[in-house]
């Protein structure tokens, strides 16, 4: 239906022009026309807000508008989500995110974990200051298939060693994909530490995490 | 073992295969600049391999980062940039509202013959023989991140004799205050850094002695005034607890001993005094300040802020004090911007559209430019916001936009598919860069936010902003206010204060009663985490438009 197909595309747009009245307009309109709610999250939500994490890896949008998109983009899912049906979806791939110990900044955390989820993965924040320890737990506990760690510090970077040390401790770590970033982190850190990835900007964070995942099916619980 | 030569010095140091060519710039003494300490990020410590594969040979060769690239088999290397030879302006004068002398230090006469004692409050320190009544000195060391100044006190008069400053040479290993603090999280970086700084300490006290005709070892008290990190790095104390939050000091301010033969060589039973700390964050020179500018006496609302790394900041309302620091980043000092760089020759340090439409750029030397430096960085964004080149939202406007001054024809265009403004033939702005001058104006906008509304008070209700530092000196009002840096409210009572953490260090010396009164001052000062405000992060975001 080309009607369908345009209704999304607005409201990837609506998304990406930073409109939360327009979103939450066409949000209410997927739902009355009875149009696949799952497929209007996929096409038109999550679409702009991918289109809008591209506009800032090429520093167009910055993080202001970035988290206004995500706003927008929030608005509309609030309203879908409770009309999903429960098996729709499939099971998606688990992560654990969080600021490491001894830091408390956490924005940049904050804008990976909202790109993460709009690509479709499952988020399990832990907040700032989290000490190497509490990664590994959470991630044998909920099965997680990626841990993402964040730090502004140069101070407290060597933590994230400290998590990839842990986990082939517990041998958990051909299970668990490691993605690092953060201010004084580079690619070079990232490989000297045994990171499988990691990701300059929030809105590349997610092509790192889907070509780390690309093939592996989500661990079943 | 591998063999790492250096041209045009000509000298040569074996390393192990996987140490770097940074690491072997450092054993070999040369002073490579390394900002962000060999994490690969700045970019800053670009050499050139000669030859292939960097083995010697031919002139010309490929640039790589020092930090990233190993010695492997031996390698041959041009240093290319700035070594060792790095010109920075510094600013030495600083207000101050300090009153009569009463040293700590004094002299009299023995009554039993022709011999001085030392008194250090009143007790004895020492003897001398003969009459030394005449020559009482101290020295004070403002010790920034970057710059030291170094200024000899004639205690007896109260007088500043002479001063002198350089370049921090710890700043080498690390420019900002973190990337020292993970360095000296071990005993052998800690000692380096601690030995760099003792070091030129000396150096420049024999100076400051030579210079005035004096004896160094009548000096006889020490103050030094610097940021918390600063402090702990100068005294050989483990910076590592500062690094991580709740960013805990070890060190509180006071008296403590001068390590015999390791310290300056000055009076060997000669005192070291630190103003008091505030926090991890917000250092002695703030204190230093704060006594400065008497904060803590004057009516109303005044504001206080030190525009650097750090973003260190004290509100006063009627005489209670509330600080904070916020995490401004280097952008200001240059780091992190392409054509960053210090306030040394041929840096741009002004940026003016005038209203005859003439664009005047100016640099430090009036040399060509070759970068940008803090002030230079602060007037370029501004008046590009001022003149719709960058719009709120901080994006640089492509070419086309009829409304744009003549004088930006040709300068706004693309630079591999990204926005940027020209300078000059080789030195532009980016895209990026407006991005970092925007995440450190909004990091000190909050911060101005929250002692405001902790105060109970609007920006309006202001009654004066001083802003202190070697930086904040060079600034202009208006670019601060187009920026929104500051509120626009506080348009007309931004005075600049200078180095107030020199000024501030001299009245600890000339008058012992400061120690105690500012003792008591730092005791009844709150310190805000901005990081624990629930609504920081939406604060700090909106902050960060233009």
């Amino acid at each position: 239906m080309g009607d369908k197909k345009q209704l999304f595309q607005d409201m990837s747009d609506a998304v990406v022009a930073m409109d939360e009245e327009r979103v939450v307009a066409l949000a209410r309109t997927v739902i009355e026309s009875k149009v696949d709610v799952y497929e209007a999250i996929e096409n038109g939500l999550s679409h702009g807000m991918e289109r809008a994490g591209q506009l800032f890896e090429e520093e167009e949008y910055f993080v202001p508008e970035l988290l206004v998109c995500s706003d927008a983009m929030y608005a509309g899912l609030d309203l879908l989500r409770p009309h999903l049906t429960q098996c729709e979806g499939g099971s998606k791939h688990k992560v654990v995110i969080g600021v490491i110990e001894g830091d408390t900044h956490d924005i940049g955390k904050n804008l990976v974990k909202i790109m993460l989820e709009t690509g479709g993965f499952e988020l399990h924040d832990l907040g700032r200051d989290v000490p190497a320890a509490r990664f590994v737990q959470k991630a044998g506990e909920i099965d997680a298939d990626i841990i993402a760690i964040s730090t502004l510090m140069t101070t407290t970077m060597d933590g994230m060693a400290e998590v990839v040390k842990l986990l082939e401790k517990e041998n958990l770590r051909d299970r668990v994909k490691v993605i690092v970033g953060g201010g004084p982190i580079s690619q070079g850190f990232a490989a000297r530490i045994g990171a499988d990835g990691y990701a300059a900007h929030a809105g590349a964070a997610v092509n790192v995490a889907r070509g780390l995942m690309n093939g592996d099916r989500a661990h079943a619980r | 073992m591998a063999r790492v030569t250096f041209f045009p010095a000509n000298v040569s140091v074996d390393v192990r295969p996987d140490e770097t060519i940074l690491d072997a710039a450092r054993k070999a003494g040369i002073s490579l600049e390394a900002p962000c300490n060999g994490t690969g990020k700045c970019g800053k410590c670009k050499v050139t391999l000669l030859g292939r594969n960097g083995t010697g040979g031919e002139k010309d060769g490929i640039a790589v980062a020092a930090c990233q690239t190993k010695a492997g088999e031996g390698r041959a290397v041009e240093l290319t940039g700035e070594w060792g030879k790095e010109s920075v302006r510094v600013l030495e004068a600083g207000t101050s509202e300090a009153g009569e002398t009463d040293p700590f230090i004094t002299k009299e006469l023995s009554t039993a013959g022709p011999e001085t004692i030392i008194l250090g409050g009143g007790r004895g320190l020492g003897r001398e023989n003969g009459d030394t009544t005449g020559f009482v000195y101290g020295v004070v060391v403002d010790i920034g991140t970057t710059t030291l100044v170094a200024t000899l006190v004639d205690l007896k008069e109260g007088k500043e004799v002479a001063s002198t400053s350089a370049l921090n040479p710890q700043s080498l290993h690390g420019q900002d205050v973190l990337s020292r603090i993970k360095l000296a999280s071990d005993r052998v970086g800690l000692a380096q850094l601690y030995g760099l700084f003792v070091s030129e300490a000396d150096r420049m006290i024999g100076e400051l002695a030579q210079q005035s005709d004096i004896e160094k070892r009548h000096i006889y008290e020490m103050v030094y005034s610097g940021n918390t990190t600063m402090l702990h790095l100068a005294t050989n104390t483990d910076p590592s607890s500062l690094g991580r939050y709740p960013y805990t000091p070890v060190l509180r301010g006071g008296y403590l001993p001068l390590p015999r033969g390791g310290g300056p060589g000055i009076a060997e039973f000669a005192s070291l005094y630190l103003p008091p700390v505030i926090s991890g964050f917000v250092g002695a020179d703030i204190t230093s300040g704060v006594l400065a500018t008497r904060l803590h006496e004057r009516k109303g609302i005044t504001l206080f802020i030190d525009i650097g790394t750090n973003g260190e900041m004290v509100i006063a309302s009627d005489g209670r004090l509330v600080a904070s620091s916020t995490a401004a980043g280097p952008a200001f000092e240059g780091m992190n911007i392409t054509f960053g760089m210090r306030a040394g020759d041929g840096a741009i340090e002004s940026f003016e559209v005038t209203k005859e439409g003439e664009l005047l750029v100016g640099t430090i030397g009036q040399t060509a430019p070759k970068g940008i430096c803090g002030s230079g960085l602060v007037d370029i964004v501004g008046e590009l916001v001022v003149h719709g080149a960058i719009d709120r939202n901080g994006r640089i406007a492509t070419n086309g936009n009829g409304r744009l001054p003549g004088v930006f024809k040709g300068r706004l265009g693309l630079k591999d598919g990204k926005p940027v403004f020209a300078l000059s033939d080789s030195v532009y702005l980016s895209q990026a860069d407006v991005r970092q001058v925007q995440l450190a104006k909004g990091a000190i906008r909050t911060g101005v936010e929250y002692l405001l509304r902790d105060a109970g008070v609007g920006p309006g209700d202001v009654d004066e902003v001083l802003i202190a530092g070697a930086f904040g000196y060079h600034l202009r009002e208006k670019n601060l206010l187009a920026l929104g840096l500051l509120p626009e409210s506080f348009g007309g009572k931004v005075s600049f204060v200078g180095n107030t953490s020199k000024s501030g260090g001299i009245a600890f010396l000339v008058n012992k009663g400061y120690r105690t009164e500012m003792k008591g001052v730092v005791e009844a000062v709150r310190t805000i985490e901005l990081a624990n405000y629930k609504d920081f992060d939406r604060t700090f975001v909106n902050f960060l438009r233009f």
